[in-house]
């Protein structure tokens, strides 16, 4: 067996096929421009038929009176003047924006400390990362039912808190207001822990160890090595988890639908963006220019949340 | 970093992407090829709802055999959908105009249909068959919004009578003997089982608009343009429900409540009344045999004409082959296949005089048969009063928010109905 030896001085470039006519080979590289597209047409098709052009068309529908059957005709900005009166509008843009303040920073810090907790290699480690990301793979149909069952009056939550004499009367999880958002923010708190915990062990594994071990020979204690070693660590993972996590609270459907059975909730008072849309945008009836606009405006929030995090991001980089 | 921060913008406009393109919209639906007299010939489809299963598909299978014999080289698909997402289905059909030749649907359908154009004026392409059909089923499918054109030969008619619990009547000071027969009576013994029982009501659902019909509200303005449930009898049958709330008569949870909640309680037994169909009486027997055997029943109370639903064949104005699925469908809806449908499936015939057949007149001393003949002389008085341009999404779910937001406190009674009205009207101005 014999080993080829390259000198470090010579740089190793492939020798060009010997050819009959120079010419001709670049002139068949240059005729397969299309090779490398070609490989991407079905993910480009996809994009395009399922993303691209729905948008295109949400945004040209947005200032049309059409409705599902009828394409309508243009008429502006007056979607966007009817959202303003519409009351059901400002409930959904006041509940989820809440989810989002309420829901991004929970959803930040506290997987992060569980991946803390929970990182190592022995089987009980092991089995509470099972255990944590078990409710990531349920469908938040399911999820939803389970809590809808466990909040209702007769569910047992209530149960509970009576028997401990904690409360006298059940309490209506699913009919007030507040606690039914509540809920629904600590069900998809619930149901997100997991998945991005699992985010927070892959970044906590790229820690140097050696850094833990001169904290430590400084004398730093566990919480000190969290907040010194670990959350800098971790800081753009951070970041990354606050961006999807902002995404998908703003974008609150399932927990809150199946909380509500569906309806909003008593009133429609827990009607969310993402509701709305579903309530006006679907079925035979369906008002699709009124439903593009709520989108596109929800859309631009949505966009002006991601710059600003962005830009947080950027400026943390730049420090 | 810099890198980070431009994947970071690509996969967000990604996702933000996602978001936006759930909305769609629709082209029109495609102008029609095959004429009402032409001849009878060729492959149609049927498409029904819910309706393939071990009970019906027997009954189908014939029907199909029996119309292809009486046409020779005719054809019929027979095809059903599931109830879930029905609309979505017709209206994914329609705007690819792919509608089934003749289709299954009740008038709030067909009405969205019939206004986009998309299925067939039968009172214009058949108008001799006014004649085979009640009076009420066939002005049921006579929409005034649309010019007062017929949408759809008229099929099966659904009510029932009321259901009540004589075991909460007496658990909660109520005299099972005397069941109320007017709302104002329903509205006092409920007042009384609230006042007197704490875990149980007479009512666990809000008003819907056939309660308004029922109340004797008027829903909608004579030529059928505009709502007018927000009237006094409106605010007054909301004021009752307020009244009832405010007293403990009626639990926070009915303010959410949709039909299905309202079985369910009935069938726990926290529930007194329940205003039922022609179905329930056996599914209360199957499913829940100890409140069956505490049941009373008496006529649907109303104000006015008790309320019936309704179910019709419409024909896509597209098919191709029009002629046949105009026979198909008169063929279905024929006194004699109604009838067998009727005793196939608890319901009601649409077609003229089959009401008159022994079946529905004469008692054999069962429950069942006492339920059928009650409920078969209710049809004859009955009114299909849902509005057939009044939405089972946008226009119910706005005004059962609104009607509970009232209840609440929140608005007054004239303010709620005043907003639904309002959203409502807005909504049928768009779909015209």
């Amino acid at each position: 067996m014999t080993t080829a030896v390259v000198p470090h001085d010579r740089p190793v470039r492939s020798r060009p096929e010997p050819s009959r006519s120079g010419r001709g080979a670049a002139s068949r590289t240059h005729s397969r421009w299309f090779v490398p597209w070609l490989f991407l047409v079905p993910a480009l098709a996809v994009v395009g038929v399922f993303i691209v052009l729905p948008f295109l068309n949400t945004l040209a529908i947005a200032f049309t009176d059409s409705t599902m059957l009828v394409p309508g005709q243009f008429v502006g900005l007056e979607n966007f003047g009817r959202l303003l009166d519409d009351p059901r509008f400002v409930t959904a843009l006041v509940n989820s924006s809440l989810y989002v303040v309420v829901v991004v920073p929970v959803m930040v810090l506290l997987p992060l400390v569980l991946a803390s907790l929970v990182t190592g290699q022995s089987r009980i480690m092991g089995f509470f990362r099972t255990a944590f990301y078990l409710p990531v793979v349920m469908s938040a149909v399911i999820v939803g039912l389970i809590w809808t069952n466990l909040l209702g009056k007769q569910g047992l939550v209530n149960e509970l808190l009576q028997w401990l004499n904690v409360v006298s009367a059940p309490l209506p999880f699913l009919t007030d207001r507040w606690l039914l958002l509540f809920s629904a923010m600590f069900v998809t708190v619930w149901m997100g822990l997991g998945y991005y915990m699992v985010i927070y062990l892959a970044a906590l594994a790229n820690i140097d160890d050696s850094l833990y071990d001169a904290a430590a020979m400084d004398g730093a204690g566990a919480v000190r090595k969290f907040l010194h070693v670990t959350l800098p660590g971790v800081r753009s993972t951070m970041l990354l988890i606050g961006l999807l996590s902002s995404i998908a609270a703003f974008r609150v459907f399932g927990e809150v639908y199946v909380l509500t059975n569906g309806t909003g909730g008593v009133g429609g008072r827990n009607l969310t963006m993402t509701m709305l849309i579903q309530r006006e945008g679907t079925g035979l009836q369906a008002q699709t220019g009124y439903a593009g606009a709520i989108s596109l405006v929800m859309f631009v929030l949505l966009g002006g949340l991601i710059a600003v995090q962005l830009w947080l991001q950027r400026k943390q980089a730049d420090r | 970093m810099r890198k980070r921060s431009s994947t970071g913008v690509i996969a967000g406009t990604f996702v933000l992407s996602l978001s936006l393109a759930a909305c769609g919209s629709a082209g029109g639906p495609a102008a029609g090829s095959g004429g009402a007299d032409g001849e009878i010939g060729g492959e149609i489809t049927f498409q029904t709802w819910n309706l393939k299963n071990e009970q019906y598909t027997p009954y189908f299978e014939a029907l199909v055999d029996a119309f292809e014999a009486e046409h020779p080289g005719t054809t019929v698909n027979w095809v059903d959908q599931p109830a879930e997402g029905y609309q979505e289905k017709l209206s994914a059909d329609a705007t690819a105009g792919t509608l089934p030749d003749v289709v299954d649907m009740g008038p709030e359908a067909a009405y969205t249909l019939g206004s986009a154009g998309a299925i067939l004026d039968i009172a214009e392409a058949d108008p001799d068959a006014e004649s085979d059909y009640l009076d009420k089923a066939w002005e049921a499918m006579t929409f005034d919004g649309l010019g007062g054109g017929t949408y759809g030969y008229p099929w099966y008619l659904n009510t029932g009578p009321s259901f009540f619990n004589t075991a909460l009547f007496e658990e909660c000071g109520l005299d099972p003997d005397d069941l109320p027969e007017t709302y104002d009576e329903l509205f006092e013994q409920a007042r009384t089982m609230g006042e007197n029982c704490d875990d149980v009501s007479m009512m666990a659902r809000l008003p819907v608009i056939e309660t308004f019909g029922e109340y004797g509200a008027q829903l909608m303005n004579e030529d059928g343009t505009a709502y007018a449930y927000n009237d006094a009898a409106g605010v007054e049958l909301v004021e009752s429900f307020k009244e009832l709330y405010e007293g403990q008569g009626l639990t926070e949870e009915s303010l959410n409540n949709l039909q299905t909640n309202e079985v369910e309680e009935f069938k726990a037994g926290r529930l007194a009344y329940l205003q039922g169909s022609s179905y329930t009486l056996n599914d209360l027997k199957e499913t829940a045999p100890d409140i069956y055997d505490n049941i009373a029943m008496g006529p649907r109370i109303a104000n006015t004409a008790p309320n019936m639903y309704i179910e019709s064949l419409v024909v896509n104005a597209s098919s191709a082959n029009q002629a046949t699925a105009i026979a198909f469908a008169k063929f279905v809806t024929s006194s004699e296949n109604q009838l067998e449908f009727a005793k196939e499936a608890s319901v009601f015939p649409s077609s003229a005089g089959t009401l008159e057949d022994p079946y529905f007149t004469e008692e054999d001393g069962t429950p069942e048969t006492e339920v059928r003949v009650t409920t078969a002389e209710q049809v004859g008085e009955a009114v299909v009063w849902w509005p057939p341009a009044f939405s089972g999404a946008g226009d119910a779910e706005t005004l059962r928010e609104q009607i509970a937001l009232a209840l609440l406190g929140d608005t007054s009674v004239q303010d709620a109905l005043d907003a639904s009205v309002q959203y409502s009207d807005e909504r049928l101005a768009a779909g015209q």
